[in-house]
């Protein structure tokens, strides 16, 4: 097929593939098959160029970023302004949820590595949603609620490992 | 540097190029500037009516909503049940306001003339105690005002009706489009962002609009019911076109501090004419000063409905009427007030969104 015919075709497909593709996204696990089309008018499919920033550490933060495609490097900036790389980011991850319940800035910065494809759903929408589709915006808060539980336990087993290393020396520091 | 002939024949011609086609760009701009003002002339009212009954009845499509009724449909549905209410009531409600309006136009002259009397004692007695200012002539400055006002009146009486017409027909087409799709038109607008911004402009801008959307719909309902709240208490009395009175008090309670003083003038001089400087007349004027003013409005309904932020300075509040009424006749006094409110909120929330967050390039600053 000619490649403006292909263009001109191809959206229902793409389209019946967001909403499969938002499926299998954790966050919104608990959503039922027909809420996944008001999901997809609630989302923002953004396109971004290589190597650019999504946010920056210390933005006003206001929801979470769901990779399409491509790749996304969080990281940190010291005081000398040397970039800390965090994590690499592909395909079917996510980052920057913690903001999306509670207005917070955010705690590191997030740029592209190529060219991208991000899906953004922010707090406002949210709130939205709560007023005029109630359950719907309770099975996305019950799906991130999921989410940062198995993140806090996962930090704590940490904690608690970390904790465990250090025990000995703090043991014997006082004695 | 030594110039060629040929360098400054073409610098000559780059110049003049550059004169031609920007003194072009801006004749044109001013032709298209012009078209999109005579193509855009009267739609000014209907859309700002359409904007404000979107506003007003978001609440209740929300509310359908949530009962899984799509949005479409629900506002289908809510016009319909408008229009049933209004099919019910249609034919009395406008036999009567049209004798109403007819009678009042009767009964006109009758209260300018009365006005004029009261004037013309009341410059008697200061003219003769303050004998400097006998060359100034209120009253008949008075006369020649009432005398344009009625004849603007007759004249416009059936334009007005002609333009009813017309309002009747896109005020609710173009407030369906505007609860229907101005979520989407917001969002569209807002996708246009960069990348960068677009998740602060996307924040704000809900913000923004939820914020002047609870504006409007406090002030329409805090109208509404300081109408309501004058016509009731005026019915008490035997005063005439108590429910035009009480529309009008409620119409011009949109503009603070001016409008329920402009709102109240009608009201009492019918009282002072017809009903005479008795117990009834002071029973008038306690229910627009304190019932309706005092206690209704400033006590129970602006703590309730309207946010401090949207509260103007006085001075911004005269400046905005008369900057509206420059710009658009009576309706621009109405809507000026309303439209700098929300200029305020705008700024307001960006303020605080700024201070909440404290964005790097104010952090320093401020902390």
């Amino acid at each position: 097929m000619r490649p403006q015919w292909s263009a001109l075709f191809r959206n229902k497909p793409e389209e019946e593939s967001l909403a499969l593709f938002l499926a299998r996204v954790p966050v919104f696990s608990a959503l039922k098959k027909r809420d996944l089309p008001y999901l997809e008018r609630l989302i923002h499919l953004r396109r971004y160029q290589s190597e650019e920033t999504v946010y920056e550490q210390g933005d006003p933060g206001s929801g979470m970023y769901i990779i399409r495609s491509g790749r996304v490097s969080l990281f940190t900036r010291d005081a000398r302004n040397r970039k800390e790389e965090l994590t690499v980011l592909g395909p079917g991850d996510f980052f920057g949820e913690t903001t999306l319940a509670a207005p917070a800035a955010r705690m590191v910065s997030a740029a592209t590595l190529e060219n991208a494809e991000l899906i953004g759903l922010f707090r406002s929408d949210l709130l939205a949603t709560a007023d005029t589709h109630p359950d719907i915006a309770n099975r996305i808060l019950l799906g991130l609620t999921m989410v940062i539980s198995e993140r806090l336990q996962a930090a704590t087993l940490e904690l608690r490992r970390l904790n465990s290393l250090t025990a000995p020396a703090t043991n014997e520091a006082p004695a | 540097m030594n110039l060629s002939k040929a360098h400054v024949l073409l610098l000559y011609l780059v110049l003049t190029a550059a004169i031609a086609s920007g003194l072009a760009l801006f004749s044109s701009a001013s032709t298209i500037t012009g078209l999109l003002q005579s193509a855009s002339s009267g739609l000014f009212l209907p859309l700002l009516l359409a904007l404000t009954s979107a506003f007003v009845l978001d609440p209740l499509v929300s509310l359908l909503e949530k009962y899984r009724v799509p949005r479409g449909r629900a506002i289908l549905l809510l016009f319909f049940a408008i229009s049933l209410v209004l099919w019910q009531t249609g034919s009395w409600l406008i036999s009567y306001s049209q004798q109403m309006w007819e009678s009042l136009l009767r009964d006109f002259p009758r209260y300018s003339s009365g006005l004029i009397t009261y004037l013309q004692e009341a410059q008697q007695s200061w003219q003769q105690s303050l004998p400097f200012l006998a060359q100034y002539d209120l009253t008949g400055w008075v006369r020649g005002l009432t005398e344009r006002f009625f004849a603007f009146l007759l004249v416009a009486t059936p334009k007005s009706a002609l333009r009813l017409g017309s309002l009747l027909l896109l005020v609710p087409l173009f407030s369906f489009f505007f609860l229907r799709d101005g979520d989407s038109i917001r969002r569209t607008l807002v996708g246009l962002a960069p990348n960068r911004y677009f998740e602060i402009i996307h924040d704000l801008s809900y913000r923004i609009s939820r914020q002047t959307a609870q504006f409007v719909r406090g002030r329409i309902l805090e109208a509404a019911i300081v109408g309501l709240v004058v016509t009731f208490g005026l019915s008490f009395t035997d005063i005439r076109y108590a429910p035009l009175l009480g529309l009008f008090a409620g119409v011009t309670n949109l503009v603070p501090y001016i409008g329920p003083l402009v709102g109240m003038v009608p009201g009492i001089l019918i009282a002072l004419v017809d009903l005479g400087l008795g117990g009834q007349f002071w029973w008038i004027v306690f229910i627009y000063f304190i019932i309706a003013q005092v206690i209704v409005d400033n006590f129970i309904l602006v703590p309730i409905l309207i946010s401090r932020f949207a509260n103007l300075h006085p001075l911004l509040v005269i400046l905005a009427i008369v900057m509206g009424g420059k710009l658009s006749g009576v309706i621009g006094m109405i809507v000026g007030v309303p439209i700098a409110s929300a200029c305020k909120i705008a700024l307001v929330e960006i303020r605080l969104y700024r201070r909440a967050f404290a964005l790097p390039d104010t952090g320093d600053g401020t902390s």
